[in-house]
């Protein structure tokens, strides 16, 4: 009973980055923007989340500047997608890129260390109202997509932006917003990394989250009730590995490890059946 | 248009001399002895082992003059690319940090043999590297000991990084010096499968935390700073810290660092260099060189008095004498037997 509940929290804590990241995903490529450079987005997140809260000693304000760290990454991707019409999977890559590589300068300028930050005032227990918020923000997203006016543009942005100018809207101005909602929502993923699960960014922190949040896209269908599911999968294995671990001891630890990215393989690869993305995915407009 | 081309000329010289900071950067000077060294993935600011291999080349650039260079590396893939990129700048050492660079460090020895190596943790057989590896077990069977004369819950945890053969040999040494000091004693073992994922340090020593341990040993990198912040929230629980002194960055709740002085075996092959005569081949420090060792226990005196000090002695000078061998592996574990002292 006491392993259960350690798996329930685990799995929930685990789930929660890769939720943000996802819902990101999901809400970019229903626009039509393949958004690779969620690892990235995270990683700006964590680090500018960190950094904040270390300045102001305000979590709080931590998390927003994560937010907004993340969106102009987005940003930086939703105008090289639109205005430059940019190979998306480069930007992203050159982004993922950038994040990294930007967030091991700042330490050192910041911190005068390389490799980690110092240890920052953190949201504490509070962060579980970040556990909540992402599950709300699913029913919200869905509700959103589905539901209003704003969700049919985007949905036909992703599906057929000509229909869209035909409409009388700027297909390119509802893929900006909606790539750059995607870094904001991953920037909060990687917040949660940062100064919500810890108190402190460290290189490499985002160990493939972002990536692992895209196989949840395609495992959810690209509908965020979906994606947060096989995110929920996802932290659910990774959680299993952590508790199994040493308890089934012919299995060695190596196995245990890979069972997060064995799912994300039989989910991509059977699983989920036959998908359909959307038809506009990555093809600029 | 002359004029536009010229001023557009001039703007990349700046801003190209501004991105390379050529205003400051100076090269190392004639004669002046240059280090490099390629950290492993962990890389630098992991307080750990990679800063502490930087500490010696401070250490050389502050005592010998040296001219020191850092590469990091991302990824495995960067071992390589890093070693070549020193090469090329022909220094007098390059240090490959890690068991990781192994094979990438044998390939690129073998094809510059007129350049000079030294790989930490790890024997390549060339020669011209030299090889310097750590007796872990036997720092890691005292704080093995140390955890077991600690914990009151007779159930102790260790959390490693990545499950290879170097830190299976502080596994080893650790489980073996609990059981020295009790042989009933319960050692939980679970690996991140990373060395910078600091959350599931967090994770990962959280669970074994509640399972019943109260003392985890990590070897883990940066994988570690995560478990250390799992113990800050509790009470009673410690960690033992690795590598370098970790015992500051959560007083009280570090219950000691198992050092390994790579500082010191860094330094002592700069030293050798600019002696003359340097080291090569294979050398291994261990508990009598100091280069390996516990921490003074500077904020957790309390939980360690002096009868347990002189335990602690008396199993060190064991070792040093070999009357007890700490085992360097699971294997060697299954036959460890405890010694009378």
């Amino acid at each position: 009973m006491e392993i259960l509940s350690a798996l329930i929290v685990l799995t929930l804590i685990k789930a929660t980055p890769i939720i943000y990241a996802a819902l990101g995903g999901v809400i970019s490529e229903r626009s039509g923007v393949i958004n690779i450079g969620l690892e990235g987005m995270m990683a700006a997140g964590a680090f500018t989340a960190a950094i904040v809260s270390y300045a102001t000693n305000a979590p709080l304000l931590g998390v927003l500047a994560g937010i907004v760290a993340g969106g102009l990454a987005g940003l930086v991707l939703a105008i090289a997608a639109t205005r430059f019409k940019v190979d998306q999977i480069v930007a992203g890559t050159g982004i993922n890129l950038i994040c990294a590589g930007g967030a091991a300068y700042g330490l050192v300028l910041v911190f005068n260390q390389p490799g980690a930050s110092k240890q920052v005032n953190a949201l504490g227990p509070n962060y579980w109202v970040l556990v909540v918020l992402a599950f709300a923000l699913a029913i919200a997203l869905q509700w959103l997509l589905s539901r209003t006016p704003w969700g049919l543009r985007v949905r036909a942005c992703g599906e057929n932006p000509r229909s869209v100018a035909a409409a009388g809207l700027d297909p390119l101005a509802l893929r900006t917003f909606a790539v750059t909602l995607s870094g904001a929502l991953a920037g909060l993923g990687g917040a949660f990394l940062s100064i919500g699960e810890l108190n402190l960014y460290s290189d490499g922190m985002t160990a493939g989250r972002g990536f692992i949040a895209l196989a949840a896209v395609i495992f959810g269908r690209w509908n965020p009730l979906g994606a947060t599911a096989a995110s929920v999968v996802f932290g659910l294995f990774e959680a299993l590995q952590y508790v199994l671990q040493g308890k089934i001891s012919w299995l060695p630890a190596d196995a245990m490890q890979a069972l997060p990215y064995i799912a994300a393989l039989i989910a991509l690869a059977g699983v989920t059946g036959r998908v359909r993305a959307p038809a506009s995915d990555g093809v600029p407009y | 248009m002359y004029r536009r081309a010229l001023a557009a000329f001039l703007a990349c010289v700046v801003s190209a001399c501004a991105l390379s900071g050529c205003a400051r950067h100076r090269g190392p000077a004639r004669g002046q002895l240059t280090l490099g060294m390629v950290t492993d993935v962990g890389g630098l600011g992991d307080q750990s082992f990679n800063d502490s291999a930087y500490r010696g080349l401070v250490t050389a650039r502050e005592n010998l003059g040296a001219y020191v260079q850092v590469l990091q590396s991302r990824s495995a893939a960067d071992y390589q690319p890093n070693l070549n990129a020193l090469t090329n700048l022909h220094y007098g050492m390059i240090y490959a940090i890690g068991f990781l660079m192994g094979l990438d460090l044998d390939s690129v020895a073998k094809d510059h043999p007129s350049q000079r190596y030294a790989i930490i943790d790890a024997v390549v057989d060339d020669p011209n590297v030299t090889s310097i590896t750590f007796r872990e077990q036997d720092g890691s069977f005292l704080a093995g000991a140390l955890a077991a004369m600690v914990s009151t819950s007779h159930h102790i945890g260790f959390l490693g990084g990545a499950d290879i053969p170097l830190i299976e040999k502080f596994e080893a040494g650790y489980s073996a010096g609990a059981r020295e000091i009790d042989p009933s004693i319960r050692v939980d073992v679970k690996y991140a499968g990373s060395f910078d994922d600091v959350a599931a340090g967090k994770e990962l020593a959280n669970l074994m935390f509640n399972d019943g341990a109260d003392i985890i040993f990590t070897a883990a990198g940066k994988v570690g700073l995560g478990a250390i912040e799992a113990a800050k929230a509790r009470d009673g629980d410690f960690i033992i810290g690795v590598d370098s002194n970790q015992d500051g960055l959560a007083p009280g709740k570090v219950l000691t660092s198992m050092v390994k002085k790579v500082d010191v075996a860094v330094f002592d092959v700069a030293k050798s260099l600019r002696g003359g005569h340097p080291i090569s081949g294979h050398v291994v420090f261990g508990l009598k060189d100091g280069a390996i060792g516990l921490t003074d226990f500077a904020y957790t005196k309390q939980y360690v008095g002096s009868e347990r000090r002189a335990r602690l002695d008396t199993i060190e000078r064991a070792i040093v004498s070999g009357k007890i061998v700490p085992p360097d592996s699971r294997a060697a574990l299954a036959g460890f037997k405890p010694v009378s002292l």
